[in-house]
């Protein structure tokens, strides 16, 4: 075990190996330092505070910061680098040090000033009387798309945004977004989805970096049973399929907006979305393509604050774009991100598989007596799926769009591919070539029960129950073998097939 | 890591923490150490920890006896709140392990405390006469009147009808009891007519017995008073088999709750009389409404004219004659104007305050000079250790979300303690029951969830299931608890016999019921003349509609042919979706559910069982 002293707004971070944990504590002040003045001890991960000496444990790979404001000590223990959870031997994160330049104090000034736009915005709400200096200010609430580049910390803004938003002791419920397809929110790599957030979102691991979606399990922060809207994109690349995920971006924002109109006093909170860095690198895909999806985030949420992470020349396209319409602002990126590769990106999407179906353990370091994990007691966080046998006709699998589509690029100069991309495509489980085995499926909600609703691509707006993997496939007997959630009956009768596969 | 088969039984949760009984013996007897004011979140705290550690009762126990007999007499009171905080909301085992201490140890404090203290004490004691699970005497009958004996000395045989002498202070302290009783009704639903004319006798009938009575008077009002608290329960427990659950005991608010504003009690001093003991027992879903059954007994005395004179009618009228009631029949309507008028004050005055807070926010916030451009927000200084920290002094010490120390703010803070302390008592039944993922809530109801909600009701507070699919994935947990306390009597002579469940082959479980002196098979069920685990059946009949047997009859035929073999087998375990037909009827069900429209919901969708056992295939609950 080991004691960190934080300086006054200075933050721990460390990085955590696969197999590894950490547990930290914010140290209680022992009876002869509890003047007044000795008694703090706050300390925040990615602006959730930790609760005084409770023990925090951290894993799967775990890359964060402990920040604090005002100064406080911080226990470390850790377990090595094993797979054996009897290893006895202490070791420590494989990086681990004391930061003492943040852009903590930034991130801060943002957060007052959209706390000042909410503000407004409620008291509009309220019908009360407006007091001389904000007269004539912005009475909207803060509707927010954070850009930026790889490795920037979109994600850790948007969080910590978020959590000192629902710190302020106002009840503000923001609505937090996430667009990247390829990180997947509350649900799995692949969906997009919205959910409002009412408690700080805990960090424990990559594998739900946003909170937690709900559980029959009960939890202590309502940002662990959170109830995402999500839609199925099914790949991690945007260029892959940029009609599809434009049009989702659209049914999300519509359905937020009518969110929004059914409860005003809700709407004040804003909401925050976070991007996938395609939308800001000027490399690979066409900015044609980008641009389109920035402009459908921005329609679909009625976005009124750009903030870029660290990207100068992207602040300045967005300021020529936007800068009419709405502010947009360049925010400092934290010198604690770390560059992620192409493995670790691929196991964090493994871990969140598993979380998603088997909830989440991570074994607390040797010594660690009671600890809690992502704001929740251990015990609860693991789940059970269920593993069922279907037949084919049980369950309708379709793909969106042809396999392997040419890039538009490719076609004959004004050739539409319009259809080709959005059509839903039936797949056939007895075909050998369906690449159904060990994939994902996202399980949709009913069709709408009136006929006369009814239209050709309604596939494409229908929301995410849940997943699916189809885990063996039983051709010759036409039936196959799928790892549910729980154990519930199915809650639809249509999967969609995207192009993330999971083994255990 | 991944290489865990498809089926995964959760391992059973690993008893992490506290290893090692001494340090956890350590850890508590030093939390217990600050118990020196009746402090509600320190006693929370505290008996959140037993219920998590009982497999330690003991441990418990004995730092509890030991501290309660080491502080001076100022501080004894508030550890016997958390005995009582610990008894009648964990239970089991810990009134096992009190009950062999708590009559010398109360009787011994009542010797040595105050006489504010004392009138506290009877206060609680009268609670456990029927705090337990069943409704019964917290810690069994002996104890109880053992004490009650020790106190007001006498024959306090709940019967009544007996000799002895019954003292004015016993008759006294009862009567504060039912009255503080009936004045929570009050608060709980402001127009209950009824509630308020019992509130107006029983001070009458106080004034007359500070007054002086008889010994007969005396009598006779206590036996009433008796009739009075006890109806309730037994009311409630009136469908066979007594289904009696822990939820059951929720329900009876055990003190009397302060009102709303005031509800977070200040320290205690130690001579201070007018300290109410805070309502840390539960929260205010549970509180019931008036009983619509004990009013059977007092107010038709009261109304009707010809009632024997034996009844508090006889006395009530005696009042009358006597001319200390107002005999227009006008009271009961001003007691009304007043009462109504003071609860509309009061509510108007919360929204007050939370707009005032609002108000003061928006100021302190606008007050910060930042503007949204690249300079203010590189080069000022924030101002946020401030709004985030010093304006929020009070913090909750389980998850770090912190509060105003106003008036408000105490409110927020209490409605989130009460939180943890239903959230973790949900964790504690469920224990290693397993979990899963739920499906996401459909479109609807989640563009709608702001209009199911109850806005403004606390933020951060856990998991607030705003739609019913989500309430009914939440309450899944509870209702597994309640299967596990299903039992079957054993049969007279069979109590040695090994008998084990048909659907898992484990041994059931025998327990002797106490309170209704019977060996009983715990967690069991009688079907067709066999006697299953209740759990087992339960999820036998649900299983049977597993997705493949359902989508085929959606899909093909309306079969009755449920063929498992499609469906391979989950382990049984943890879907709890079955109603069984022992459970209690639909009214006292609902008084204990937190959200009367999602169990309606979910009764109307569930699977019902049968008789002969056979459940209707029906879709289930969240097929829609």
């Amino acid at each position: 075990m080991k004691e960190w002293v934080l300086e006054p707004e200075t933050e721990y971070r460390f990085e955590l190996d696969p197999g590894t944990s950490l547990a930290i504590k914010v140290r209680s002040p022992t009876p002869s330092e509890l003047t007044p003045q000795l008694a703090h001890g706050q300390a925040e991960v990615f602006g959730a505070e930790l609760a005084e000496g409770k023990t925090y444990l951290f894993g799967t790979e775990c890359r964060a910061a402990v920040f604090t404001w005002q100064g406080c000590t911080l226990e470390i223990s850790a377990t090595p680098s094993s797979l054996l959870t009897t290893c006895h031997i202490t070791g420590r994160p494989s990086t681990e040090y004391v930061s003492e330049e943040t852009p903590m104090a930034a991130y801060a000034n943002v957060h007052i000033a959209f706390e000042q736009m909410r503000v407004r915005a409620l008291r509009i709400v309220h019908g009360s009387p407006a007091s001389d200096d904000d007269a004539n200010a912005n009475a909207e609430p803060p509707r927010v798309l954070v850009l930026g580049p790889e490795n920037s910390g979109k994600t850790t803004v948007c969080k910590i945004l978020t959590n000192y938003t629902v710190r302020a002791g106002q009840n503000w419920s923001p609505v937090l977004v996430n667009v990247d397809p390829s990180e997947g929110g509350w649900a799995v790599p692949g969906a997009i989805s919205a959910a409002p957030i009412r408690s700080p979102i805990a960090t424990a691991s990559p594998a739900n970096p946003l909170g937690s979606a709900v559980t029959s399990a009960p939890t202590a922060l309502s940002s662990n049973a959170l109830i995402p809207l999500s839609y199925w994109y099914g790949h991690s690349e945007t260029k892959r399929n940029p009609v599809l995920l434009d049009r989702l971006i659209r049914n999300l924002g519509e359905n937020i907006r009518e969110r929004d109109d059914d409860d005003p006093e809700a709407r004040v909170s804003g909401l925050i979305v976070d991007t996938p860095s395609s939308f800001a690198s000027s490399s690979g895909s066409a900015p044609d393509n980008r641009h389109t999806l920035i402009k459908a985030c921005v329609d679909a949420f009625r976005i009124n604050v750009i903030l870029v992470v660290g990207h100068e020349k992207l602040t300045v396209e967005m300021q020529r774009l936007f800068g009419n319409r709405f502010t947009v602002v360049k925010i400092p990126k934290s010198g604690g991100v770390v560059e992620l590769d192409h493995s670790y990106r691929e196991r964090v999407r493994k871990y969140q598989l598993h979380t998603y179906m088997y909830g989440q353990k991570i074994d607390p370091p040797p010594g660690i007596a009671s600890a809690i994990v992502g704001g929740e007691a251990v015990a609860d966080l693991v789940l059970s799926p269920s593993s069922c046998v279907l037949k084919f006709e049980d369950l309708a699998i379709y793909r969106i769009g042809a396999e392997n589509m040419a890039p538009s690029s490719a076609l004959p100069i004004g050739a539409a591919r319009m259809l080709s991309e959005m059509q839903p495509v039936l797949v056939d489980p007895a075909s050998s070539s369906s690449g159904l085995l060990n994939s994902i499926l996202a399980l949709l909600a009913p069709f709408n029960p009136d006929e006369s609703e009814r239209y050709d691509e309604e596939i494409l707006d229908l929301s995410v129950v849940g997943f699916l993997v189809v885990t063996s496939i039983d051709a010759p007997n036409r039936k196959m073998t799928i790892l549910a959630p729980n154990q519930g009956s199915l809650a639809g009768k249509t999967a969609l097939l995207g192009s993330f596969d999971w083994q255990e | 890591m991944y290489s865990q088969p498809h089926i995964n039984r959760p391992s059973p949760p690993a008893p992490v923490y506290f290893v090692d009984p001494n340090s956890f013996r350590r850890d508590y007897a030093a939390r217990l150490a600050e118990l020196t004011i009746n402090s509600r979140p320190i006693i929370q705290t505290l008996s959140m920890i037993a219920q998590e550690y009982s497999k330690w009762a003991e441990i418990v126990a004995q730092c509890l006896e030991a501290h309660i007999r080491r502080v001076p007499p100022w501080i004894k009171l508030p550890g016997f709140y958390l005995l009582d905080a610990i008894s009648k909301n964990v239970y089991d085992p810990y009134t096992r392990h009190f009950a062999p201490f708590v009559i010398g140890l109360f009787l011994e404090t009542y010797q040595q405390v105050d006489q504010a203290t004392r009138s506290k004490m009877e206060e609680m004691l009268l609670t456990w006469r029927t705090a337990s699970p069943t409704g019964k005497e917290l810690f069994g009958v002996i104890p109880q009147l053992a004490i009650e004996r020790g106190i007001w000395g006498g024959d306090s045989n709940p019967t009544g009808a007996t000799s002895g002498q019954i003292s004015r202070a016993q008759v006294l302290s009862e009567l504060e009891f039912t009255l503080s009783q009936k004045e929570r009704a009050l608060q709980s639903n402001a127009w209950d007519t009824t509630a308020q004319r019992h509130v107006q006798i029983l001070q009458q009938l106080r004034k007359l017995v500070e007054a002086g009575v008889s010994q007969d008077e005396l009598r006779q009002i206590l036996t009433q008073l008796r009739s009075l608290s006890q109806t309730p329960q037994l009311a409630a427990a009136a469908p066979p088999p007594p289904p009696t659950t822990s939820y059951q005991y929720q329900a009876q608010p055990a003190y009397p709750r302060q009102a709303t504003q005031s509800a977070f009690p200040p320290p205690v001093s130690q001579h201070s009389p007018s300290t109410t003991y805070a309502s840390y027992a539960l929260p205010s879903i549970n509180q019931p409404k008036s009983e619509p059954v004990d009013s059977a007994s007092l107010l038709s005395s009261v109304k009707s004219t010809g009632v024997p004179p034996t009844d508090i009618a006889g006395l009530y009228s005696a009042l009358l004659k006597a001319g200390i009631v107002a005999g227009t029949g006008t009271p009961v309507g001003a007691g009304a104007t007043a009462t109504s008028e003071d609860t509309v004050a009061s509510s108007t005055s919360s929204e007050n305050l939370s707009r005032d807070a609002a108000r003061a926010y928006r100021k302190s916030v606008l007050t910060q000079n930042i503007r949204l451009t690249n300079a203010d927000i590189t080069r000022k200084r924030p101002n946020i250790d401030r709004l985030l920290y010093d304006r929020l002094p009070v913090q909750c010490k389980q998850c770090g979300i912190r509060f105003s120390d106003d008036t408000l703010g105490k409110k927020e803070m209490e409605d989130h303690l009460d939180m943890h302390f239903r959230q973790n008592r949900k964790a504690n039944q469920s224990l290693g029951r397993g979990h899963s993922r739920s499906w996401f809530v459909d479109l609807d109801d989640w563009v709608h969830e702001g209009r199911v909600d109850v806005k403004g009701k606390g933020r951060a507070d856990g998991p607030r299931p705003t739609t019913n699919k989500a309430a009914l994935v939440v309450d899944a947990a509870r209702r597994d608890a309640e299967l596990r306390t299903q039992f079957v009597v054993v049969p007279s002579g069979d109590e040695a016999k090994s008998l084990s469940c048909p659907i898992c082959k484990e041994n059931l479980k025998t327990e002797f019921l106490e309170d209704d002196e019977e060996w009983v098979w715990k967690n069991a069920v009688r079907k067709d003349d066999k006697i299953y685990h209740a759990t087992c059946y339960a999820e036998a009949m649900s299983s049977k509609h597993t997705l493949a047997s359902r989508l085929r009859q959606d899909t093909t035929s309306r079969s009755r042919s449920g063929t498992p073999d499609a469906c391979r087998a989950t382990p049984p375990k943890g879907n709890p979706s079955v109603r069984s037909s022992q459970s209690r009827s639909p009214d006292s069900k609902r008084a204990t559910l937190k959200r009367k429209a999602s169990i309606d919901d979910f009764s109307r969708s569930s699977v019902k069982m049968e008789s002969n056992g056979t459940p209707p295939m029906k879709k289930m609950a969240l097929a829609a």
